[in-house]
């Protein structure tokens, strides 16, 4: 955390005298009292999730009224209803993007980590009116996408406005989208632990102490604040899990392993569709949000409605064992070509609820096919439905760790961790293998935009110090030794920088050319006592090249000591030595498509 | 202008009480949308549901399941909307989703007696015996909300009958036994309860229910009859006698006492062991008791050799020489072989030869109450 900006306070430089312990109690007192933006941040970070929650509450309402509205209030439209509902928004969704909200297309979430890596956290408070209202309609009309990422933009630009209006630094800024961000995402999902990890792994890319602070705060406020307005209760009731035998473990590969087709598939069809409808004329992009509606239509008339909206109702449906494992099967595929029609079409809206649908109807089809071959085996329908959406989440959107806190904190039942530990790894490694660029990386670059990912990150090989070290020099000087004992010990080598060893074991660095001057000078004393020894800071092999970096353009010489005993030389470095192990040739990045 | 740059005391409260007005005023515009759309959401929830109890009603559970859905997805917390979709999907032979409902219901109350014994009824439709006694007990010894001790009652009884279709009479007598020292002072109660004593085999306490039943309402037909059957089970043949005799007094019109007091009348006319009797109308009694299977067995065809009693119908014709007055004065331990081989003939012939006249069924009836005896 930077120092406060300004601790001086006016009156207490000048004006009448005052007893000392009265002034320095007054001074202390003014110092806490003053403006400390740090400090300030944190109350900030409350405030804009109480804002999220409240956003998200408006728009999850508005998204109902509209779905009462557009498709009736039974759970499965009428027929014309599914027809033209979805068709008649796609024209007025396109009319709104191509004139008001140009942009407010997308899902939400890339355009929040383009705003944050590309014009410093700033996301216009138009855009967040045009996700609000296209994705509302969207949604609410039946396309096939979730709340979740509008509602991430929307706590992301609610954030962003208000550190506009309150000029906050460059550096605030940039966190402040993802506090806002991850306060959006936790009261849209109703579950903070995995919006705060899915923000840190898919928005932010990188863990951060500093960050992850407000970022908690700001999503347990909205949380809280959604709560207070729509009950705790979650989208999908999670049936009792029960105890998972080992023999379903087998089971739960064969799901890790579709998930991770299915997550391949999804991502394919995204990748093939997308920019195609892009480079098409812009007279045609305008028709494909009413094109996809039609298509989706032709879906919910051919039976099978579930695929329209978010779909939560239907997978609370799979997880309470409504369906055949034809059925359900049939559901994931409809519902990734749904998703990706709406999607692909430029229609505003979420991956995150379709991901889960299309997950819950693979593991609900899965779990009802072992239970025909294989009933003496307890786990329920749901408990599959629930692993399920976690191997989708890590096979598509390629969060992994997000993918199994998220399983825990839905069901809220521990007993599921190793299901989900076998599933999601499965798929996550199946998906990287067949995919090695995640899909959401894949549209931002289809986009022009690359940015960074904490995939990359884990990645990318991680260059220590003992890859660029040497041995240590054949000698080391003694600080207690005299200039002339020294001189004649340097006489055997022809190196220009020395090493010298402390009493207090620390290191030190003399040159040549400075021994040289006190030879000259005829000094009798120990090179200690000449004060011309500079201490230099020390390394250990373990430590990141980064680290070394900084420190080698300080001195010309680095040593390397032993972390068990630091008395101990192993090595030196210098710019040079880290220059060439950055030079060696390593295992690639993906290319940029 | 930069706020934050500016540096006096008051520049942090003031900005929170600017975002403190902000929240109140957002919450509050939030909070009248929200209560608007809950009551609409509410309305839509009450309005599915009477359609759903309206299916039901008439019989169309599938149609009334998609309209408690519907309900339960206006209202998700209302566990009404949840029981009767249960109820729904149960009566639409959706077995394993009733489960599933009805499960998610249990894990927040654990101890309420109604889930429990819809549970356990689905438990028994599929067959797990085991799950439906657990819940089943659950159900006797849960929470009921109203009329506890009626529903706890019903609920055992229930649980009686489930071990009675599964043929563990045991398990249904202790049920029963616990069941009796709860019972209302109500004739039909006690009389229901002897019936199961009777199902279960222990004539005798049926016999205390029933009498419990008579003590209550003397003139309670049913409770009447049954003591005269259970006195004829337990061989206590002039009680049995009285108490038919009684019914049929009160209502000329029933049948199964009328038949059942005819059997008790052959019983007190066939009894060989009647005490008290002399030997020459012992041997007329066995003499009697011989020709009745006669018939029965020539009625029952056993002079085929095909017939399951052809085998008994040769043994008769064997011992008919034998079967006379004057034999039997001079071998009377030969009266104790007709007697073995008539109860032990109509014993076979039950299953074999159609429905028993009241001889029939008095020989049967003479000959387990001597089984009794001699255990």
């Amino acid at each position: 955390m930077s120092a406060p900006d300004v601790t001086t306070q006016p009156g207490t430089t000048t004006g009448p005298p005052v007893h000392p312990s009265w002034g320095s109690f007054a001074s202390r007192l003014t110092a806490q009292l003053a403006f400390n933006e740090d400090r300030f941040f944190l109350i900030l970070a409350v405030f804009i999730g109480i804002f999220a929650g409240l956003a998200v509450v408006c728009f999850r309402i508005t998204m109902e009224w509209t779905r009462l509205y557009m498709l009736g209030s039974a759970l499965t439209p009428s027929l014309w209803r599914a027809f033209l509902a979805p068709a008649a928004a796609g024209l007025v969704i396109s009319t709104l993007l191509f004139t008001v909200f140009k942009g407010s297309a997308g899902s939400g979430l890339n355009q929040t980590k383009a705003a944050l890596y590309i014009s410093n956290g700033y996301i216009p408070l138009r855009t967040v009116i045009g996700k609000f209202i296209l994705a509302t309609l969207a949604i609410g009309s039946g396309h096939s996408l979730g709340p979740e990422d509008p509602s991430l933009q929307i706590g992301a630009g609610l954030a962003s406005a208000i550190g506009t209006r309150l000029n906050l630094s460059r550096k605030k800024m940039r966190i402040l989208a993802p506090v806002g961000a991850a306060a959006g995402l936790a009261a849209a999902f109703n579950a903070p632990i995995s919006a705060v990890l899915f923000v840190i792994e898919e928005v932010i890319g990188h863990w951060s102490a500093g960050i992850l602070a407000t970022v908690v705060l700001a999503a347990v406020s909205s949380v809280v604040t959604m709560r207070l307005f729509l009950g705790s209760e979650p989208f999908f009731r999670i049936p009792p899990v029960g105890v998972i035998r080992w023999q379903e473990l087998l089971a739960y590969s064969v799901l890790g392993v579709l998930g991770g087709i299915a997550s391949v598939v999804f991502a394919g069809a995204l990748e093939w569709l997308r920019p195609k409808i892009k480079q098409s004329p812009q007279f045609m992009q305008f028709l494909y949000p009413a094109i996809a509606g039609l298509l989706l239509g032709l879906i919910a008339l051919s039976g099978f409605p579930q695929v329209m909206g978010a779909g939560y109702d239907f997978i609370d449906q799979a997880m309470h064992n409504q369906y055949t494992w034809e059925v359900l099967g049939m559901l994931a595929g409809l519902k990734i070509l749904a998703t990706t029609l709406s999607f692909a079409s430029g229609t505003p809206g979420g991956m995150f609820a379709p991901t889960l649908f299309i997950g819950a109807m693979l593991g609900g089809a899965v779990g009802t096919v072992e239970h025909i071959f294989f009933p003496h085996l307890t786990g329920s329908v749901g408990t599959y439905c629930l692993v399920g959406m976690g191997v989708l989440f890590a096979g598509f959107l390629r969060a992994p760790i997000t993918s199994v806190f998220m399983a825990l904190e839905v069901s809220g039942d521990y007993t599921i961790i190793i299901a989900v530990l076998v599933a999601n790894m499965l798929s996550y490694l199946i998906s990287r293998r067949l995919r090695p660029i995640p899909a959401l990386e894949l549209i931002t670059r289809q986009d022009g935009l690359y940015l960074p990912a904490l995939e990359e990150e884990r990645e990318q090989e991680i260059l220590t110090v003992e890859d660029a070290m040497r041995p240590r020099p054949a000698i080391i000087l003694d600080s207690q030794r005299t200039v002339s004992e020294t001189w004649d010990i340097v006489q055997a080598t022809t190196e220009e920088v020395f090493l010298v060893r402390r009493p207090s074991n620390s290191i030190a660095l003399l040159s040549r050319a400075e021994l040289q001057k006190l030879v000259d000078a005829g000094d009798a004393r120990t090179l200690e006592d000449t004060q011309t020894l500079s201490i230099v800071p020390y390394l250990h092999p373990d430590e990141d090249l980064q680290v070394a970096l900084r420190q080698a353009t300080n001195f010309p010489v680095v040593p390397v000591l032993s972390r068990a005993n630091v008395s101990r030389i192993l090595g030196v470095i210098d710019i040079s030595d880290i220059m060439k192990a950055y030079r060696k040739p390593h295992s690639p990045n993906p290319a940029p498509a | 202008m930069n706020l934050l740059q500016r540096d006096f005391i008051v520049r942090e409260p003031l900005l929170v009480s600017i975002l403190v007005l902000i929240t109140v005023v957002f919450s509050a515009l939030t909070h009248s949308y929200s209560q608007a759309y809950d009551r609409r959401r509410l309305g839509l929830g009450v309005e599915w549901y009477e359609r759903g109890n309206r299916e039901l009603a008439d019989k169309h559970p599938d149609v009334a399941v998609a309209d408690f859905r519907t309900a339960l997805f206006y209202d998700p917390q209302n566990r009404g909307y949840s029981m009767r979709l249960a109820e729904a999907l149960s009566q639409s032979n959706h077995v394993d989703q009733a489960l599933n409902y009805y499960s998610s219901l249990w894990q927040s109350q654990p101890i309420n007696g109604l889930i429990n014994l819809q549970i356990a009824r689905l438990y028994a439709r599929k067959g797990d015996s085991v799950a439906a006694e657990r819940y089943f007990n659950g159900a006797v010894f849960g929470d009921w909300p109203e009329n506890s001790v009626e529903n706890r009652r019903a609920a055992s009884l229930e649980l009686i009958h489930f071990y009675l279709d599964r043929g563990d009479t045991g398990h249904a007598e202790s049920q029963l036994i616990l069941l009796s020292g709860n019972l209302p002072e109500d004739p039909e109660w006690h009389t229901r309860v002897a019936e199961l004593y009777l199902r279960v085999g222990d004539a005798q306490r049926a016999l205390i229910q029933y009498r419990e039943a008579l003590r209550l309402n003397p003139g309670y037909l049913p409770a009447i009859h049954g003591a005269g059957e259970a006195a004829l089970r337990m061989g206590n043949f002039h009680d049995a006698e009285s108490y038919l005799a009684r019914a049929v007094r009160l209502d000329s019109a029933d049948l199964s006492s009328k038949q059942l007091l005819d059997v008790v009348q052959a019983v007190t006319a066939l009894n060989p062991y009647e005490r008290g009797i002399p030997e020459a109308e012992k041997i007329r009694r066995t003499l009697r008791a011989f020709d009745v299977i006669g018939t029965r067995l020539t009625s029952c065809g056993g002079e085929s050799p095909a017939s399951p009693m052809a085998g008994y119908y040769t043994k008769w014709k064997d011992l008919k020489a034998a079967a006379n007055a004057r034999f039997l004065t001079q071998h009377p331990e030969e009266i104790e072989t007709l007697l073995d081989f008539t109860a032990s003939a109509e014993k076979s012939a039950q299953p074999h030869c159609g429905g028993p006249t009241p001889e029939d069924s008095a020989l049967l009836a003479i000959a387990q109450q001597q089984e009794t005896q001699e255990r």
